[in-house]
């Protein structure tokens, strides 16, 4: 969390995870790199960069999209999401060597612009066999190229949270024209299965992972409060609420968190202004309800982020009626000052 | 995780119990890595021998022939009757071309035309599969003796072999033959059809039941070039039909008119080569 904006707000963290990330870059290319050429020695250098430059990608691709759901299904896996950017960046970067590469190598020297020869060489859109690959993993590869760029807190805040979100799940979009340029592309070369069967065993990981979380989530947005009274609804008894931490309910299809603090209930939007990350699932730290994606901090009591710092997200009504949480879900404007309710009778 | 464990990156320290599950998770993806790695570079198809002596000039000397292809008549040895042997060097151009410009600035430079003509000049080799091809490029001044006089004494053996139908890849013989591996197939499609687009005499690749590899120069019923024609056929899978003549080493198919037809379909789970296999074309043709 910063008030302004560095080219990477380094801590200690952030440098673990890039380290990690710049360990298994390393081991990967060295085993890759080493047994082709003790096993296969005939290769190029070119098709060794290429291909062991796709391969990686395609490979932390898959551990990228892997860590929205696995965090949604045990927030111990949190700490991957922290500094999820870097190793999006460091996708890019890969795939973005093997583009280079693969354009010089297959469309350079030619009688032709190899950007348009990428375009024009093969022009089977109507084969699925002989469908020109690489053209999707040039659109694959710009779609990376506009997230990777706009991957800073500095886009995120300029283009607002939505847009900047709604744009970076093109990813999805992205994934599709890889695992579409593989499958007919150097698969349709390849002999082995085994590039198949790990395509196949990616897709089908990354579609349970996503499934299971989708049905987790779900199973909280489809409860039903039935119990109502002038305006508020009853949510759950006060116990079920630990302390310096939240439940979350959705009422209307608003996410909402019911925090406990001290002797306090507090309710603010779920919905966390950075990156839309769960607050509800977040802890109060410090007096700050603190987001478990990337730690930006709430004050319960107004849902406004600690001086210098400028995020507000909606408050609501809550009160106690026998240890009961009754719940108004209509928000207050962002930043909006309630006083909670009290809780009586502690144990 | 209990309650009091909740991980925000920017603190300097995980909780304890967080910071080992992170451990047991950068295990596990190096272990991912290694696996996949492994796997991948360990079953990745065989590259071919082909080889292209990048950076190295050899000078080569020869009869020039314009056709079927560009290239040089090469003495090797003579036999023990004391007959000369050759073998058809075809030529090819710098990057993604063919040969024909830069010969054709060279006649222009001389003032004749080189068919027939015993021409050495300086190169770059490539060579697989018992065939060679030269690349020259006009920036390494590859002309380094022309005869003006033109040699008539050696005849081209020339055969007829025959209407043929063989299902084979149409490859572009300087990626194939040393430059790029793989040089054929999908991934290298779109390079092959840049190449051949240039200018480089198509080759069809052929390899039957058991395995052995025929190599034929593809031309139109006429005896023109077919670059053009051959577009959206490169490098998959297909069959056609032609007159096959033999000129020396190599064998020319005059491909009849619309007689190409694609053979392959998604080939994910298909041995590869058997999907360019056709019977055993060889032997009606040798």
């Amino acid at each position: 969390m910063s008030a302004s904006y560095t080219a990477v707000g380094w801590n200690r963290q952030k440098k673990i995870y890039d380290w990690v990330i710049a360990g298994l870059c390393t081991a990967y290319f060295t085993i890759f790199t080493l047994l082709t050429l003790i096993f296969n020695d005939q290769i190029t250098f070119e098709t060794l960069i290429i291909r062991s430059t796709s391969t990686l990608a395609v490979l932390l691709l898959h551990i990228i999209l892997a860590i929205g759901p696995l965090c949604r299904l045990n927030n111990k896996y949190l700490p991957l999401l922290y500094n999820r950017r870097h190793l999006g960046v460091t996708m890019f970067s890969m795939a973005l060597v093997h583009g280079i590469f693969s354009l010089f190598q297959f469309h350079a020297l030619g009688n032709k612009n190899p950007l348009v020869s990428l375009f024009i060489s093969n022009t089977n859109y109507s084969s699925v066999p002989a469908f020109p690959f690489q053209a999707l993993g040039f659109f694959a590869l710009l779609i990376f190229f506009l997230m990777a760029i706009t991957s800073h807190d500095f886009w995120l805040h300029n283009l607002s949270p939505r847009v900047w979100k709604t744009m970076h799940m093109f990813v999805y979009l992205a994934y599709f024209l890889v695992v579409m340029h593989v499958m007919l592309g150097v698969i349709q070369y390849e002999s082995n299965p085994v590039l198949v069967i790990l395509i196949f065993t990616g897709m089908a990981t990354l579609a349970v992972l996503h499934l299971k979380a989708a049905f987790k989530e779900h199973k909280t947005d489809s409860q039903q409060f039935s119990k109502q009274l002038e305006g508020f609804v009853y949510v759950c008894d006060v116990k079920e609420i630990e302390n310096s931490r939240a439940k979350i309910f959705c009422i209307d299809k608003e996410r909402i968190a019911v925090y406990r603090h001290e002797d306090r209930l507090y309710a603010i939007h779920n919905v966390c202004k950075h990156q839309g990350g769960p607050l509800g699932e977040g802890k109060i730290i410090d007096g700050c309800i603190t987001c478990p994606w990337h730690g930006y901090q709430y004050l319960p009591q107004n849902g406004q982020s600690p001086p210098p710092f400028k995020e507000k997200v909606s408050t609501y009504d809550v009160k106690i009626n026998d240890d009961k949480v009754w719940l108004n879900p209509i928000p207050f404007q962002e930043g909006s000052e309630r006083e909670g309710a009290l809780i009586k009778n502690q144990k | 995780m209990n309650n009091s464990e909740f991980y925000i990156g920017w603190q300097p320290q995980a909780p304890e119990r967080l910071a080992k599950h992170n451990r047991s998770i950068v295990i596990a993806l190096f272990l991912l890595i290694a696996g996949v790695g492994t796997s991948l570079a360990l079953l990745q198809r065989k590259f071919s021998t082909a080889s292209f002596e990048f950076g190295q000039l050899t000078e080569v000397k020869g009869i020039y022939q314009s056709f079927p292809v560009p290239s040089l008549k090469v003495s090797t040895a003579d036999d023990v009757f004391g007959n000369s042997s050759f073998i058809t060097m075809p030529l090819v151009g710098y990057g993604k071309s063919g040969a024909e410009g830069v010969i054709a600035q060279l006649e222009r430079n001389h003032k004749f035309k080189f068919d027939n003509h015993e021409i050495t000049v300086k190169g770059t080799l490539l060579y697989s599969d018992g065939k060679t091809l030269l690349q020259i490029d006009q920036h390494d001044h590859p002309l380094v003796k022309v005869k003006e006089a033109p040699v008539y004494g050696r005849k081209a053996t020339i055969a007829e072999l025959g209407t043929v139908k063989l299902t084979g890849e149409v490859l572009d013989p300087k990626c194939y033959f040393g430059v790029m591996k793989p040089g054929h197939g999908k991934p290298h499609r779109d390079c092959a059809i840049r190449c051949i687009e240039g200018g480089m005499s198509p080759v069809f690749y052929v390899r039957n039941e058991t395995g052995e590899t025929n190599y034929y120069l593809l031309l139109d019923e006429a005896g023109n070039k077919m670059n053009g024609e051959l577009k959206d056929y490169i490098a998959e899978p297909v069959s056609l039909e032609a007159r096959a003549v033999q000129y020396d080493d190599w064998i020319v198919l005059y491909v009849r008119r619309g007689s190409i037809r694609r053979t392959g379909g998604l080939s994910w789970f298909k041995i590869k080569d058997g999907d360019i296999s056709c019977g055993n074309p060889s032997s009606s043709l040798q």
